[in-house]
């Protein structure tokens, strides 16, 4: 397969993206550091906040980049086990340090899903999603050549453990539902992709819903959420866990047609928690309005069905099964991000891709649509469509794009 | 080899139609998905948009009321006003029981504030969710300063509040009222003059962050300036509010009543210079008064019978009509039976029985008099008409204005006058009329209508409020921006009848004045009366409580009346007769011609 020319919309979409949040997060950066000093005493500088933003978007560009650019995605693959397990042992590790109440164990609200090395922190969770991709396109294509898919003992059972332990890791012992709403979208999406048969797998979807709402009907802490979010839809009296949805829709909805403008969003001083990471959507909303809103979402709708086009394309299962794994990994945050901000579903705690305020998450989203970029230089449509383009940029092209496309070739 | 085998079994694999229709499916996940979240951003911020506004406007808007300052109340001191009640700053001790430490709160008390302070601190402390309680109160500046540098002192608040003060003391308590614990003003002017005094609060609208701190982003911002309450000139003279109380107060103590209301007014323009009740209480610890009655301005809030003064009225009415002079004659037989009632004459001396004057009427005050004033009124020597007493009710009521609000500038009672052809007994009840019983009517009422009936038959308005005072300078009438009563000027009765009365008046006292009670050079006339007090619903005939009363005006000779002094004398359970109540009177005009320096005028 010869190299061509990456797909564009990807790539300004995601550049676009992460501009976009850091715009956001300039402007309501200072209400945020304002509120944290007043509220808790702390010493937050008003470009705290941007200069955050600033060295995570630095940081996921280099990532991108390095998946886009620098690391070829077969050089990636040879690590879908070992990484699997690297995200595990971290996750595993966490799970021990917090337990024996380490203070390498970063803990918010009783959960703890970070790892503190002073100024850096670093989420497990995020590398798990990654690795979980890589590990699972590995999986399925080595499956898939093996002719086993559907198998109990060759397909099922590894798959049922790899996926129980790490959404054990996440959701139980980090208390993160919202990376383990993320993980099952993964394993969903990919699990289509894989060829195993629409019974099987109707049949599978079927068995995590019910594992679903049975993990939910049995904790009281996750009724709640569902409580809290039947209240809000049906307009009951306001109360602590209706706060966050009601005010989130209060933002969006004051925004109108052309928002407020930057800087002038008053939900940001301190009335929608998590307003720079998870509630960002709303902030959004409340600053640039519904035009604002509808803008970024075709941003997302193109990156997503960009993605779908890239694995159409893709002749190599294990690439196509990789684009369709960081497509479900988008699309579960975004949805699940912009639903919960508008009362369609329960908050769970999900970072809306590339806007939210956060480092790790951000860095691991970048890199993963880098990947996808790097997959979508050589689908089989484009060869023809960009020809011109590539071969253009052979003549007066680098060595190592001449490099490159001869060693594919030969 | 085995490679490219692989690529083309997927290959073909991939282009097999399953594969193709499951990624169809994640479009259409992501079509499907993202278009119910534009449909639901579409009914938030479009449709909804105006509701959410709404409520966002409710959550994020602080509104701040900016106080007004509450206007000082004046007297006059000589031509200049004199401040008698000001503001001062004090401050509130406040605790937040569940940050503040109890000791450190009883070392704020013991130390500081023991005599501001009232609170039970076990009490507070043991209320379970108590999160403010105010533990002193009117703490003065210089110790709330003390305690906000005390650094052993934490977790306590000072709120600064404003603090009425009456430098005076009890002054004039009654008609100055005071204002209570939520800024209201109570009784007398403070309460009466409430919304002018205090002004109107302004309002500051601000968008706030969470933790309600003004917003710069806010264009809305919406600030109403508060408008300070007027300073209230009174019409009464403090020097001679003084010394009336003082000699009021000497003499309830050398007699047996336990109240005084005296009220002086000028008979030509109506307004008030004087206007006390005793005993007085200190409006600046007005909560330890035990009797709310005390607060009570009698003067105006308390109608009462002023008995036989209301002669001069029904006399007035009489000689305005032409029905009879002073020098009418009539049989007294020292009693009248009307409607089956008798009614006798409180001087029963055998020299009067038989023909006499009305003016010796007046002179000794006969019931019999006055009820014949009734009859001739009603144009029959023997019997009262109801001509008469529809006579005697348009006056009493339409031209003297009794049972009627005057419209002095403070909270008075109506009082009331019987219909003239209404009710049972209707003649004996204007017999009783005549001398100033079965009819109720304030202290005010009174002295307006006996003004108009020397001063010339005007009736003015009275009034107690000059003006207002305003950077250092007295503004009266529109200029002053607050509602000083309107005099209706209203001439009642003829120059003549008016004159005619002031000599029978003056005839009243003409032994005092030969007695040297009263001082040469000056006209003094006046009028007694002794009420009955109603108990049970009935008059008390064993005349166990009476209530006197004495009206008089002074003049020097041969001039118009200057001042009108009315007094009434009261005490629960006991007999006040109109002696002491004329002795107190006596007491006070002395005082006046000496205060004012009223020169003496040239007997004729």
């Amino acid at each position: 397969m010869r190299k061509h020319k990456s797909d564009l919309v990807i790539l300004f979409a995601t550049l676009g993206l992460m501009a976009l949040g850091l715009i956001i997060i300039y402007a309501i950066g200072p209400m945020r550091s304002n509120v944290l000093n007043s509220t808790y005493g702390t010493n937050y500088s008003d470009n705290y906040f941007f200069l955050g933003q600033l060295r995570s978007v630095a940081l996921s560009l280099i990532a991108f980049f390095a998946a886009f650019k620098w690391i070829p995605v077969k050089f990636i693959k040879k690590f879908a086990k070992p990484l699997m397990i690297i995200a595990i042992i971290l996750s595993l590790a966490l799970w021990l340090l917090s337990m024996t109440g380490s203070s390498l164990a970063k803990c918010e609200l009783g959960e703890c899903r970070w790892f503190n090395f002073g100024p850096v922190s670093f989420q497990p969770a995020e590398l798990m999603k990654l690795a979980l991709v890589i590990y699972l396109a590995d999986f399925f294509a080595r499956k898939r050549e093996d002719g086993v898919v559907g198998q109990w003992r060759e397909f099922w059972l590894p798959l049922l453990i790899v996926s129980g332990i790490s959404l054990f890791l996440v959701v139980i012992a980090q208390g993160d539902l919202g990376t383990g709403v993320a993980m099952i979208a993964i394993i969903l999406g990919m699990l289509l992709l894989s060829g195993i048969s629409t019974k099987q797998y109707l049949i599978f979807l079927i068995s995590i819903i019910i594992v679903g709402v049975g993990a939910i009907a049995t904790s009281s802490h996750r009724m709640e959420r569902i409580y809290a979010w039947v209240d809000t839809i049906s307009g009951a009296e306001s109360n602590d866990s209706t706060y966050h949805i009601e005010n989130a829709m209060l933002a969006i909805g004051i925004g109108g047609f052309t928002g407020v403008g930057i800087g002038n969003s008053v939900q940001a001083t301190g009335y929608l928690p998590e307003s720079i990471n998870d509630s960002v959507f709303a902030i959004l909303g409340e600053t640039f309005g519904f035009v604002g809103l509808f803008v970024i979402i075709s941003i997302f709708g193109a990156l997503l069905m960009r993605t779908v086009k890239v694995a159409e394309h893709t002749d190599d299962v294990e690439n196509r099964l990789i684009t369709v794994g960081v497509f479900s990994w988008t699309l579960a945050q975004v949805v699940v991000n912009i639903m919960a901000m508008t009362g369609l579903v329960p908050v769970t705690g999900i970072t809306l891709p590339l806007l939210s305020y956060g480092g790790t998450s951000m860095i691991f989203i970048a890199f993963a649509l880098g990947l996808v970029l790097q997959i979508s230089c050589y689908t089989n449509r484009e060869v023809i469509k960009n020809e011109n383009i590539s071969s253009r940029r052979g003549i007066g092209g680098t060595h190592y794009t001449g490099r490159r496309r001869s060693s594919r070739t030969s | 080899m085995p490679r490219n085998k692989y690529q083309d079994s997927t290959s073909q694999e991939f282009h097999s139609k399953g594969d193709v229709h499951r990624l169809k499916i994640l479009r259409i996940l992501v079509a499907f998905s993202l278009g119910i979240i534009l449909v639901r951003l579409f009914v938030i911020q479009i449709i909804e948009h105006g509701s959410w506004v709404a409520k966002a406007d409710e959550e994020h808007t602080l509104l701040e009321t900016i106080s007004a300052r509450r206007g000082e109340i004046y007297m006059m001191n000589g031509d200049e006003p004199v401040a008698v009640v000001l503001n001062q700053t004090a401050y509130e001790i406040i605790i937040d029981p569940t940050v503040t430490k109890k000791e450190t709160i009883e070392y704020v008390i013991n130390t500081y504030v023991k005599d501001y302070s009232k609170a039970n601190l076990d009490e507070i402390y043991s209320t379970e969710g108590l999160r403010y309680s105010i533990v002193a109160k009117n703490v003065p500046r210089d110790i709330a300063e003390k305690i906000a540098h005390d650094e052993k002192v934490s977790a306590v608040w000072l709120k600064k509040i404003n603090q009425r003060v009456y430098p005076e003391g009890e002054l004039a308590s009654g008609l100055l009222g005071f204002v209570n614990d939520e800024g209201v003003g109570q009784y007398g002017v403070e309460g009466s003059l409430n919304d002018e005094l205090n002004g109107e609060d302004g309002l500051l609208k601000t968008t706030v962050d969470v933790n309600q701190v003004a917003l710069s982003v806010d264009n809305d911002s919406i600030e109403i300036p508060a408008k300070d309450g007027a300073n209230v000139v009174l019409s009464v003279d403090r020097g001679l509010e003084e010394g009336i109380e003082e000699i009021s107060k000497n003499t309830i103590a050398s007699s047996a009543a336990t109240n005084a209301s005296v009220l002086v007014m000028k008979p030509g323009t109506g307004e008030i210079v004087a206007m006390a009740n005793l005993p007085n209480y200190d409006p600046n610890n007005y909560s330890e008064v035990v009797d709310a009655s005390a607060y009570k301005n009698y003067a105006v809030d308390d109608p009462y019978e002023p008995a036989s003064i209301c002669k001069s009225f029904t006399f007035s009415a009489a000689i305005n009509e032409g029905k009879m002079t002073g020098d009418t004659t009539y049989f007294n037989n020292h009693y009248d039976t009307i409607d089956g009632w008798k009614i006798e004459n409180a001087e029963q001396r055998s020299t009067l029985y038989g023909p006499i004057s009305m003016r010796t009427a007046l002179y000794w005050s006969l019931n019999t008099g006055s009820i014949q004033a009734l009859r001739l009124l009603g144009d029959n020597p023997s019997e009262i008409t109801q001509e008469g007493r529809e006579r005697l009710y348009d006056y009493y009521y339409n031209k003297f204005r009794l049972g009627q609000v005057t419209g002095i500038e403070l909270i008075e009672q109506t009082g009331f006058i019987p219909d003239p052809n209404e009710g049972w007994g209707r003649d004996s009840t204007y017999a009783n009329m005549t001398f100033g019983q079965n009819l109720a009517i304030t202290m005010v009422q009174t002295a307006a209508a006996w003004s108009a009936v020397v001063n010339g038959g005007t009736y003015h308005t009275p009034t107690i409020v000059k003006g207002t005072y305003v950077d250092g300078e007295l503004k009266t009438g529109k200029e002053s921006g607050v509602a000083v009563a309107e005099d209706v000027n209203d001439q009642i009765l003829t120059p003549e009848t008016s004159a005619a009365m002031r000599e029978m008046l003056k005839n009243n006292r003409s032994y005092r004045a030969q007695l040297g009670i009263d001082p040469a050079g000056y006209d003094l006339g006046g009028k007694s009366g002794t009420a009955q007090v109603v108990i049970n619903g009935a008059y008390d005939d064993s005349f166990s409580q009476l209530v006197g009363s004495y009206i008089g005006y002074i003049a020097p000779s041969g001039e118009m009346p200057e001042y009108v002094i009315m007094v009434r004398m009261w005490g629960a359970g006991q007999s006040i007769g109109s002696g002491d109540a004329q002795a107190l009177f006596e007491s006070l005009s002395k005082y006046l011609i000496s205060y004012y320096k009223i020169q003496p005028g040239v007997v004729k």
